[in-house]
């Protein structure tokens, strides 16, 4: 039927991404002045009368198709030969994020690819639908300086993140910060090395810094999220040049979280989870579960957190010495979690009225009746807590929000 | 030198909008409220003014979730003629 889409100034690309998506690039949109939210109900209201005569023509004239163009599988192009000049070039072009990357000529995604096929399709990555065949990610890879040994896990990430229930749409074109955080787990993490332990989420690791930033320009380029244009955050996070690392599953108590999961331990996987960067959990006093857990949980429990009100799968990771601490307590991976999701609660009170009212507004079913002493947990049930292991000596841990209408998807490496 | 593009290949197909009919005239006005802050304010009023306008009338709808697709289209399809909805925020 006749649509109008109705936006602000701010967000005209990401309107005009999406309809193009769909083929309609010529759908009528109606702009109003940024921003529309966080203004008072007559201010908003009083934007209608500018655009009226627009959205009745919208809805009233046909809009005129442009012609189709068609682009029909992979495509060379003539490139700048010297490095330097190569790097000016690709963020012209936008296919960078900012930092140096390798030319992905024939013999460099020819060596990435090895035998595979490349015109194979492993998933379709929005907000675009762009078709992730093995030969667009082995040239994502090659631009991020990753070899051969390393695209069994970006195809494995690829394929998790365009699981429905990741909601990658959200996560690419939101103004939340947040971006996909990949966990490895199982025997090829040390065969890569894929740092688990000292500084695993910092720099100095090259496995991590290229498979990760591999996904990353893969997210970018195929699946079409440009920073400032379809991804609209509003600051961002720097995960988004490359997050990735692997649990540290010698230093853990209990199972990893692929065998939680249902894999077998010898079974690589990666899972990916739509995250905020960490926020560290400093404790040098505990000595006991009990007392270390008031220290996560008051890290947690914050009102700034998406997790709060749209739920999802958020991570704790414990440090290997917060970890035996909690072990030595007795309690297993399953108690942890039960106690974590007791401890971590933000009363509602804390929240504004106007949240408070919003809240009421998007979620009724859970806000309607709640007063400002009810306790909110972190997520919906104690099994949504995600927890792992990773990091080297010192005493802490992080917790990490997600954004909250997404949830993690674990994959298998194929290897 | 010569080198791949990053991005993937595929057609760039256009789709056909709906055909409009020149008047709103006795047509239901829908209203999708995508759940952004003040997205029902705007769309509603715009709405209101349109149908004093053209003599048509408003029916609303809305998705809990801006972050998700709305699960209502086909109910929107059966019981209006146009529709206004909002994108992001």
């Amino acid at each position: 039927m006749p649509a109008v889409v109705l936006g602000t100034d701010a967000f005209l690309s990401l309107a005009r991404a999406t309809s193009a998506k769909h083929g309609l690039p010529h759908m009528p949109v109606a702009l109003v002045p940024h921003p529309l939210g966080g203004i008072p109900a007559e201010q908003a209201r009083a934007k209608a009368d500018a655009i009226l005569d627009e959205v009745l023509r919208g809805l009233t004239s046909d809009p005129v198709a442009p012609a189709a163009t068609s682009a029909a599988g992979p495509m060379l192009v003539e490139a700048p030969e010297d490095l330097d000049a190569f790097q000016v070039w690709a963020m012209e072009q936008e296919w960078s994020d900012g930092l140096p990357v390798l030319p992905p000529t024939e013999a460099r995604v020819t060596k990435i690819l090895g035998r595979r096929a490349g015109d194979e399709l492993v998933a379709t990555l929005m907000p675009l639908d762009g078709r992730a065949t093995l030969h667009a990610i082995a040239v994502n890879a090659a631009l991020a300086g990753a070899g051969p040994e390393h695209l069994p896990v970006i195809i494995a990430a690829v394929k998790a993140l365009a699981n429905p229930q990741f909601n990658l749409n959200a996560i690419q074109c939101t103004t939340h910060p947040c971006t996909p955080l990949l966990i490895v787990n199982g025997p090829i993490a040390a065969r890569l090395g894929i740092a688990s332990g000292p500084n695993a989420l910092g720099n100095g690791h090259r496995a991590n810094a290229v498979i990760g930033r591999a996904v990353r320009l893969t997210l970018q380029n195929v699946g079409g999220a440009r920073p400032g244009r379809e991804d609209r955050a509003t600051l961002g996070h720097p995960g988004k040049f490359t997050y990735c690392l692997a649990e540290n599953e010698a230093a853990s108590p209990w199972e990893p979280l692929h065998v939680e999961r249902g894999f077998a331990r010898e079974q690589s996987t990666v899972t990916v989870c739509g995250s905020e960067p960490p926020h560290n959990v400093n404790d040098h006093g505990s000595t006991r579960g009990e007392t270390l857990m008031a220290a996560l949980a008051g890290t947690a429990a914050t009102t700034g957190s998406n997790n709060i009100y749209l739920a999802g799968d958020p991570l704790v990771i414990l440090g290997p010495e917060h970890a035996q601490t909690i072990a030595s307590s007795g309690w297993s991976k399953a108690e942890l979690k039960q106690r974590f999701w007791d401890a971590a609660r933000v009363p509602l009170g804390r929240f504004s009225a106007d949240n408070i009212a919003r809240f009421r507004l998007t979620h009724p079913e859970r806000f309607e009746s709640a007063g400002p002493e009810t306790l909110l947990p972190w997520a919906s049930r104690p099994e949504d807590v995600m927890v792992i292991v990773a990091g080297g000596p010192g005493k802490h841990s992080a917790i990490v929000p997600t954004f909250g209408a997404t949830r993690s998807v674990t994959e298998r490496i194929d290897a | 030198m010569k080198v791949w593009s990053p991005f993937s290949g595929g057609q760039t197909r256009i789709g056909r909008l709906a055909p409009r009919k020149p008047s709103l005239a006795g047509l239901t006005i829908g209203v999708l409220d995508n759940s952004k802050p003040n997205a029902g304010v705007l769309l509603h009023r715009v709405a209101e003014l349109l149908a004093a306008r053209t003599g048509g009338s408003v029916r609303g709808w809305s998705k809990p979730s801006a972050a998700r697709p709305a699960e209502i289209l086909d109910d929107i399809a059966k019981d209006a003629h146009v529709v206004l909805t909002g994108s992001a925020d």
